[in-house]
């Protein structure tokens, strides 16, 4: 009895202080390892971010940069949304703000900006746009709501040719019908090809197409 | 190997019972989709709730107008995957907000056409389209009820955070942005829930939840009511323990921050007129099964192992000693019967505790007492493989100050 009370013990002590490790293993599968967000930090920051999870650094142990890696679950599942939206909305924020500051760096001065987002599904295309739309008005840009719109004659030419031509055919016809002006920008954010999972962008100025990514 | 195992298991199952199983699987599949959704859902919309008490918090701190406005509330949306309900948790939530932050200077107006589908005809031609986005076809129909702008909540699920992108837009033909905000659960404070009546900054709510982290403090004190039931030897005849009370108080430690390890050391009394007088030393250790931080505000459920001296006077130890007096034996020893007896031996106890708040916890153990496998009056409530044997079952119910 001492012997397996003993064995406990040193089971208890060998698994003292270890946190909770997220790794595929005996408790946890590949799938569910594939569901977290994982970044590595300093102990210190990491003690920040959670305090009652992680201690904070010894103060002995102070030339000594010790990490942390912070894991935590995804709101979505693997698996409980397509593939290809996931991978957008997943990124949503990195992406779409790289677009904004490169059209902004491009479209100085007091421009009204005009943001729409061509995706197959309409859901994730009114996702971007507004992703779009809220950074561009957080730079302190003047942005509207109003998304200018083809006549029907326009948009049925359009839809027949291929996207690096119709953009730019789209944006002429913006400015020559007048629905975008002088003092408009017009940024479009699109998938060129619907296999592809990386969003491509292009700023309409004065009748003028040019692609950003 | 398995390809060739992945056909032989193919060719044995026909079409036909595929086809009759396939919608049972699909069925259970869209259930088990709905629960998860479901469980999904339940965890977010705390999330999404804390992201609108920051939000509206930051309003009453830097109102968007000089004066109050009437505005609509035109669009909750919620992340790609999730229906209507969370939305109308959402909406509740934030109108909750509005209605008790005047701070904020913004008062809800009634405007169901702003949402409906609005068809327009003018001399451009015919336009439908939400009535938000036809301002002018609006304030032609004298529908926007004294509001003249319009508020769009959009929640989105990226990676593991949570993203609220708030708008505000002026309900006039060119529909400016007046006022944008991105929040998200990566950035801001530990989840908390915040009255709606009494909004904290995300530091206020950081420094609460360290505040309450930190007044846990490391060390308590617990006073414990104990009960001890000794199992009947088969052999023993009539004698027999009676239950044991104990009454222990003592001294326990985190040993982590997150209290996943806490050690105790307590001492405990016992007394029953004219039977027995009983002391005790224990120690513990504690180990956190649920999860790996103990919650401030769901019970936890500690595994414990410890060890126990355990000494008992009086008449009641006769049944703890190796010797069972027979009639022939006190007869023949009279004296030895004035003698008090005595009996101390040592127990280690394994048991699951169940806390709540860190203040109040009731657990069930099990205790080994080596030296009792001795006597002849104490049987075993379990023994495993000779090896160890349980002589005790209990129960206690703590206090802890």
């Amino acid at each position: 009895m001492e012997t397996l009370l003993v064995f406990l013990l040193v089971q208890l002590s060998v698994s003292e202080g270890r946190p909770y490790d997220p790794a595929p293993g005996i408790w946890h599968d590949k799938s569910e390892a594939r569901n977290l967000d994982c970044s590595r930090m300093s102990q210190q920051r990491a003690h920040e971010l959670h305090p009652g999870e992680i201690p904070a650094p010894l103060a002995r142990l102070a030339n000594q940069e010790s990490e942390a890696l912070v894991c935590t679950r995804r709101i979505m599942r693997n698996g409980e949304r397509p593939e290809r939206d996931e991978l957008i909305l997943d990124s949503l924020r990195e992406s779409v703000g790289e677009i904004a500051e490169v059209a902004s760096a491009l479209g100085p001065g007091k421009l009204t900006w005009h943001v729409d987002a061509f995706y197959p599904q309409p859901e994730v295309a009114a996702k971007i746009s507004v992703a779009a739309r809220t950074e561009l008005a957080e730079q302190g840009r003047r942005v509207s709501d109003k998304v200018p719109v083809l006549a029907a004659g326009d948009i049925v030419v359009l839809g027949r040719m291929a996207p690096k031509d119709a953009y730019p055919l789209a944006c002429k016809r913006y400015f020559a019908q007048r629905a975008l002006g002088e003092n408009d920008a017009f940024l479009g954010i699109m998938l060129i090809d619907e296999r592809e999972t990386q969003l491509h962008a292009g700023l309409c100025l004065n009748g003028e197409w040019r692609w950003l990514r | 190997m398995r390809p060739a195992l992945l056909a032989l298991t193919l060719a044995l199952v026909s079409s036909s019972s595929w086809a009759e199983v396939a919608p049972e699987i699909a069925e259970a599949q869209r259930a088990q989709m709905e629960k998860l959704r479901a469980e999904v859902a339940g965890q977010i919309q705390l999330q999404a709730y804390d992201l609108l008490d920051e939000l509206v918090y930051g309003w009453t701190r830097q109102p968007v107008f000089e004066l109050e406005t009437p505005v609509v509330l035109a669009d909750v949306t919620v992340p790609v995957g999730f229906g209507s309900g969370l939305a109308a948790l959402i909406e509740n939530h934030f109108a909750e907000l509005v209605v008790k932050n005047p701070r904020t200077r913004l008062t809800l107006a009634h405007c169901p056409q702003c949402t409906a589908v609005v068809v327009h005809s003018g001399a451009k031609g015919t336009i439908v389209s939400r009535g938000v986005d036809q301002p002018e076809a609006l304030a032609t129909a004298g529908a926007l009820s004294g509001a003249r702008h319009a508020i769009f909540l959009d929640f989105e699920a990226e990676g593991s955070a949570l993203v609220l992108r708030a708008r505000i837009t002026s309900l006039e033909p060119a529909l400016p942005i007046i006022h944008a905000k991105t929040l998200t659960t990566s950035t801001s404070s530990p989840a908390l829930l915040r009255s709606g009546d009494q909004l904290k900054s995300a530091a206020e709510a950081r420094k609460e939840y360290l505040d309450a982290l930190q007044g846990r403090g490391p060390v308590s004190v617990p006073v414990r009511v104990a009960v001890r039931s000794y199992a009947q030897s088969p052999t023993a005849g009539p004698i027999a323990a009676m239950p044991f009370i104990w009454l222990q108080a003592g001294a326990e430690v985190a040993l982590t921050q997150a209290r996943a390890w806490t050690g105790t050391f307590s001492v405990g009394v016992t007394w029953m007129p004219q039977l027995h007088t009983g002391f005790m030393g224990q120690a513990r250790i504690s180990r956190l099964l649920t999860g790996s931080v103990a919650s401030l505000t769901q019970p936890d459920l500690y595994v414990f192992l410890g060890g126990s001296v355990i000494s008992i006077h009086g008449q009641g130890a006769r049944v703890f000693r190796s010797e069972v007096l027979n009639l022939e034996d006190v007869l023949s020893d009279i004296p030895s019967l004035l003698v008090e007896p005595h009996a101390t031996f040592a127990a280690f106890p394994i048991g699951l505790e169940l806390r709540v708040g860190n203040r109040i916890a009731a657990s069930v153990f099990l205790e080994s007492a080596p030296a009792l496998d001795n006597a002849p009056s104490i049987g075993t409530h379990l023994n495993l493989l000779n090896i160890l044997k349980f002589h005790t079952v209990g129960a206690e119910v703590s206090f802890a100050f």
